[in-house]
């Protein structure tokens, strides 16, 4: 268990060692068509060698048959070149397949690399008030978890659909000239193995996602629960749970049975003709041989070899449908996960944002003047705009206090200030700068953000300041944690990995964490906060107010907030509702 | 061994719930594979023996066909009803046996230790808890029954060319077991590490996938924002490499058995022609013992996914094993003297990791009857001296005792499950009318009522369909179906709206009227519940007063208004 922690570490510090490395541009449309094309070229290259490594198998069969008859003629005289010939083709043909499945899961790599690289640059640029945007537990199941299931769909599943088209077609071809019979008892038996699978295979598949989806449920009735592990204990229900756990894995376990009694029918019969295929074919040989099934074989009389290569390839006629029934679900598996990551590259409301490498530029921090003129703004699929030509104007160094009612776009008005999402119509004036997509990058270092729900990054209180931006100091982490009085937390837990949700700290500190974030960063002359004292204790409300105005002195401060006495410490009151704003006169 | 120090407790588990059906599982399997072996060796005896009597009309009339023949047939579907078997007995086994994992782990984590762990990481650990589950299926049916597998084959092979010949027996023999064994020992070997590291990277690239979608914000104030997506495409490239060494790794094994397979079958065909040359065996025998050579490794390549995914399977077993041994029993709260119902003497808290103690010679007792409020900033101990009340965690020095107490804690958890189900948490065998009765009481009857399900209404992902208000009602009805003498209260209204938390606080009032009731708070409203305060400051207890004394007042009056 120890082990752990130092990896990940170690894996996260490589991982931002190489966050320099450029993003690569969008290829363009054509471009991007051109290299699928090519790509899915180069798969079926990739399959044809596999297939070509199976059809390989015709010569060795051909080899051993001949090798039969010269034991049956009791010589010894060329068995040493069968021997050879038959090692060396063996090795060829493991060669050859080993080649091809390397080449094919490249290409299936790539394109799972491709596609959460899709997902995740889509996810990036999504404004966060963009109410569609998927939620990040959701995003990360897709991205990290489901998506592996493209692998063995995109490996496995396509070379072994190619082989089960092209491999059972050469057999037939080979035995036909030899034996009409022969060729005719594997005829017969192929089509009805797709005819059964398919009768009894949608039952089947229904079954397995049914089942898939019920394990899913069992994981997710498990997570629940250790979610709720504190309610759990508080009520004294573990007994009770865990029975509860263990009757419903009983009844899935029953169902899921009921269900695959039937489903596994389909192989059975897969498994069945196959066998009964090389049954017959082996029997007619034998009965041929003795003479009493004379016809079949174009009017001669098979020799040993002929008969005995025939008999070897018929398991290898139905070797590729076997090969293709056991990858069969790796199918729907590979096809959902490809959809949902598909969805998750969809892009939504954008960030407004052009720059992708900024310069740094030293502001040290002067105040700022906000002009905002004429602003409208709609969320998507809302009927009605949530502004509608609202105006405002704060002065360098004024401090702000947003009110309205819940809904009324407090939060919203910050987020457009700060260029998370593009404005329907009117401008912001940051300082002298239009705020927009080319100067929104530049405008941020301007601006300090102190959020309502700030997220927790995994990694230290220390990691959470920093935030990996270059030229920070250990004196500007310290100063950054005393401004918020956050430094004896931070002592006490210098070297702990905060939990996701920000477990291990209080309410009070996350918010302190929060003004540390933004305090870190001298050169902001703006500063918006979102609610910064809600759901706080008098106490620490107040604190986190006197440490949010100690940052903000000699800066322009705006404050969304619902909590008057944070309010009446503010220069100025403006009352947002009615999709506009308005100064409140006491 | 260590792999076997590893196993023992999932092993363990597995044969101590489904000793039957794992060994059926097996044995159908092996009885699968060794009808397909047989079904080919006979049939490649049957035409070498027809045709060799094929060539005179005498023998080819006195042959008996029908003996081998009706073989050959039942074979083939001897072969088919095992293999069904197999699938059945195997799945049934693998589902009964992660049932009981899921309940032992299930009941292991919610022993108060390893629940404050899990406490501490919630939704990682969470994850990896399922994946880790998941990556135990692989240990019966890839490892296990494959290996149970291979080597009856090759004990059967063996015996089969052992008649042939001594030396050709023993030869086949060592060839199976050197090679079908050598080869997956090599990858397991050579996959443990990368195995474990992808399972890392894959954990890595999940957590930063949520840093870039949960903190967007933030990282783009910060202009950190691109920085951040590129460390999760990172999470991916290195996921790649650990992805692509372990193909490199699957492709060599099966690489190694096709080499293996075709030296095997070059060398039986060297040996028998021999054998056959001096006369030891006859053609057909030859004939058969190349057919049964041709099919001897199959099996063997079985256990290749289950050595490429050793390492994942063994950091499972290592990181779940030790959650699958019951610890022994935690002590018991101790009961305090006669007619106390909470005592506290001296007791001092410190959390593993912190420097700072969390409470700090804190005493307290309570009678019957008696209500408390605990008042602090955030921070001050007040969960704290909760948890420690209700057994959740120890005194590291001095005394904390209690009788059986009820917790209400600050987040309100309902479950993915009904209505009734959620409140029977509280009380397993309560009827529907008492169930009824309470949700009354908490102030949420009319919301039943228009329920169309009823009690029968499920509840999403945490509780969704109830609003905060209602979810705060419905843990209160839980609380209330508690027959506890003892409330643990962490701040009952916080979260919700004025109006609502008066009223829930008002209708909790009503029903405390016979239970000891300790209530954690910041808020006012809540604290005017309790006949006495004790603030909490830093751990340690700054004042303690009752109703009716000045200082109570003044406390209260400290206190948020809403």
């Amino acid at each position: 268990m120890s082990s752990l922690h130092p990896s990940t570490i170690a894996l996260t510090r490589e991982g931002l060692a190489d966050t320099d490395a450029s993003v690569r541009p969008n290829p363009v449309d054509g471009e991007a068509r051109i290299c699928v094309k090519k790509n899915s070229e180069n798969e079926r290259g990739a399959a044809i060698m596999q297939v070509l490594a199976s059809l390989l198998w015709l010569p060795q069969a051909a080899l051993l048959a001949k090798g039969a008859t010269i034991i049956i003629a009791g010589s010894m005289a060329e068995i040493h070149w069968i021997v050879t010939a038959i090692i060396i083709v063996g090795v060829l043909r493991a060669l050859l397949d080993a080649f091809g499945a390397r080449l094919t899961f490249r290409k299936a790599r790539e394109t799972l690399s491709e596609k959460r690289r899709q997902a995740i640059l889509a996810l990036s640029q999504r404004s966060p008030l963009d109410i569609e945007k998927p939620a990040s537990g959701l995003a990360a199941s897709v991205i990290a978890e489901q998506a592996d299931a493209i692998l063995p769909y995109l490996a496995r599943f396509r070379p072994a659909r190619m082989k089960a088209t092209i491999i059972p077609l050469v057999i037939l071809i080979c035995i036909f000239p030899l034996s009409w019979v022969a060729g005719l008892v594997l005829l017969m038996a192929a089509p009805l193995i797709p005819i059964f699978m398919a009768l009894i295979g949608w039952r089947a598949k229904a079954a397995s996602e049914r089942h898939l989806a019920e394990m899913g449920d069992l994981n997710a009735f498990l997570l629940d629960r250790l979610r709720g592990l504190a309610t759990i204990r508080s009520l004294g229900a573990v007994d009770f749970t865990a029975q509860r756990l263990r009757a419903n894995a009983d009844e899935l376990r029953t169902r899921t049975m009921a269900v695959l009694r039937i489903a596994f029918l389909s192989s059975a019969v897969l498994e069945l003709f196959a066998a009964l295929g090389v049954a017959m074919v082996a029997v007619y040989v034998g009965f041929h041989f003795l003479g009493q099934l004379e016809f079949g074989a174009w009017g001669h009389r098979l020799g040993l070899g002929e008969g005995l290569f025939i008999l070897l390839l018929a398991p290898a006629f139905f070797e590729p449908l076997r090969e293709l029934s056991a990858v069969w679900h790796d199918r729907a598996a590979g096809e959902a996960a490809i959809d949902a990551l598909d969805s998750l590259s969809v892009t939504g409301l954008p960030i407004t944002d052009n720059s992708t490498q900024l310069q740094a530029v030293r502001w040290s921090g002067a105040p700022v003047a906000l002009t905002v003129e004429n602003l409208s703004f709609s969320h998507a699929g809302s009927h009605s705009p949530l502004f509608d030509g609202l105006n405002l104007e704060v002065r360098p160094g004024e401090h702000i206090a947003l009110l309205g009612p819940s809904g009324a776009g407090k939060s919203t008005l910050l987020a457009l200030i700060a260029g998370l999402a593009p404005v329907t119509a009117g401008t912001i004036r940051i300082g002298d700068t239009v705020l927009d997509a080319n100067t929104s990058g530049i405008l941020r270092t301007r601006i300090g953000w102190m959020g309502q729900t700030p997220h927790i990054f995994a990694g230290t209180i220390s990691d959470n300041l920093c935030l990996h931006r270059r030229g920070l100091t250990k004196d500007d982490i310290d100063d950054a944690l005393r401004v918020s009085s956050l430094h004896k937390v931070a002592n006490a837990q210098r070297h702990n990995y905060l939990g996701e949700g920000g477990s291990g700290l209080s309410g009070g500190e996350i918010r302190r964490l929060a003004l540390a974030r933004m305090a870190i960063d001298r050169d902001a002359g703006l500063i918006l906060a979102d609610e910064p004292t809600a759901h706080l204790d008098k106490a620490t409300a107040d604190e986190i107010a006197d440490r949010l105005l100690a940052v903000a002195a000699g800066k322009t401060l705006i404050v969304a907030t619902h909590d008057p006495v944070l309010a009446a410490r503010m220069g100025r009151t403006i009352i947002i509702g009615n999709k506009t704003c308005r100064e409140e006169h006491p | 061994m260590t792999l076997w120090r590893v196993f023992k407790p999932v092993i363990g588990l597995f044969f101590a719930e489904r000793r039957v059906m794992l060994l059926a599982g097996a044995l159908l399997a092996a009885g699968t594979v060794f009808a397909g072996i047989v079904l080919l060796g006979v049939s490649g005896w049957f035409i070498t023996a027809t045709a060799i009597a094929g060539t005179s009309v005498a023998t080819a009339l006195v042959f008996d066909v029908f003996a081998p023949a009706a073989a050959i047939r039942f074979l083939s579907l001897a072969r088919t009803a095992a293999r069904y078997g197999e699938r059945l007995t195997t799945h049934e086994a693998t589902l009964g046996v992660l049932a009981a994992l899921r309940e032992r782990l299930f009941r292991n984590t919610a022993q108060p230790s390893a629940a404050n762990r899990l406490a501490l990481q919630p939704s990682r650990l969470l994850f990896r808890l399922t994946a880790d589950i998941d990556a135990l299926d692989s240990l019966y049916l890839r490892i296990l029954v494959p290996m149970a597998v291979a080597l009856c084959t090759a004990l059967a092979v063996a015996v089969v060319f052992g008649v042939m010949h001594p030396l050709l027996g023993l030869a086949v023999a060592a060839w199976l077991l050197a090679t079908g064994l050598g080869i997956p020992v090599l990858a397991a070997r050579g996959s443990i590490v990368p195995a474990r590291r992808r399972a890392y990277r894959l954990e890595a690239l999940r957590s930063r996938t949520i840093d870039v979608v949960a903190g967007q914000t933030e990282l783009v104030m910060a202009g950190q924002l691109s920085a951040f997506k590129n460390s999760a495409l990172t999470a991916d490239t290195q996921l790649a490499l650990s992805d692509g060494t372990l193909n490199l790794i699957e492709t060599k094994v099966a690489a190694g058995f096709g080499i293996a397979s075709a030296v095997l079958l070059g060398a039986v065909l060297y040996g028998v022609a021999y054998l056959a040359s001096l006369g030891t065996i006859s053609g057909p025998v030859a004939v058969m013992g190349i057919l049964v050579a041709l099919a001897a490794l199959e099996p063997f390549a079985a256990l290749r996914r289950g050595a490429i995914e050793l390492g994942r399977t063994v950091l499972a077993a290592r990181r779940l094993g030790p959650d699958l041994v019951t610890p022994a029993n935690p002590l018991p709260l101790q009961v305090p003297a006669e007619n106390l119902a909470v005592e506290l003497r001296e007791a001092c808290v410190t959390y593993p990791g912190s420097a700072l103690p969390s409470l700090q010679n804190v005493s307290l007792t309570l009678e019957r009857g008696d209500r408390v409020a605990i008042i602090g900033a955030s921070g001050s101990g007040k969960t704290t001296l909760l948890a420690l009340l209700a057994g959740e965690i120890k005194a590291a020095t001095g005394i904390a005792r209690s009788i059986a107490s009820v917790s209400l804690i600050q987040r309100t958890e309902l479950f993915q499950d009904s209505l009734r189900d959620n409140l029977l948490l509280a009380a397993p065998g309560a009827t529907d009318q008492h169930l009824l009765d309470v949700l009354s009481v908490a102030g949420l009857a009319e919301l039943i009522a228009t329920l169309p399900e009823g009690l029968d209404t499920k509840l999403g992902e945490g509780g969704i369909g109830l609003s905060g208000g209602q979810g705060r009602r419905f843990a209160l009805a839980r609380l209330l179906l508690s027959s506890a003498p003892v409330w643990l209260l962490d701040e009952p209204s916080e979260g919700i709206d004025g109006e609502t938390a008066r009223d829930v606080l008002q209708r909790l009032a009503g029903q405390m009227k016979k239970k000891t009731v300790v209530i954690a708070t910041h808020i006012r409203r809540e604290a005017m519940l309790a006949d006495q305060l004790l603030v909490l400051e830093h751990g340690r207890i700054k004042a303690v007063c009752c109703k009716g004394e000045p200082e109570y007042q003044s406390i209260l009056n400290n206190l948020r208004p809403d």
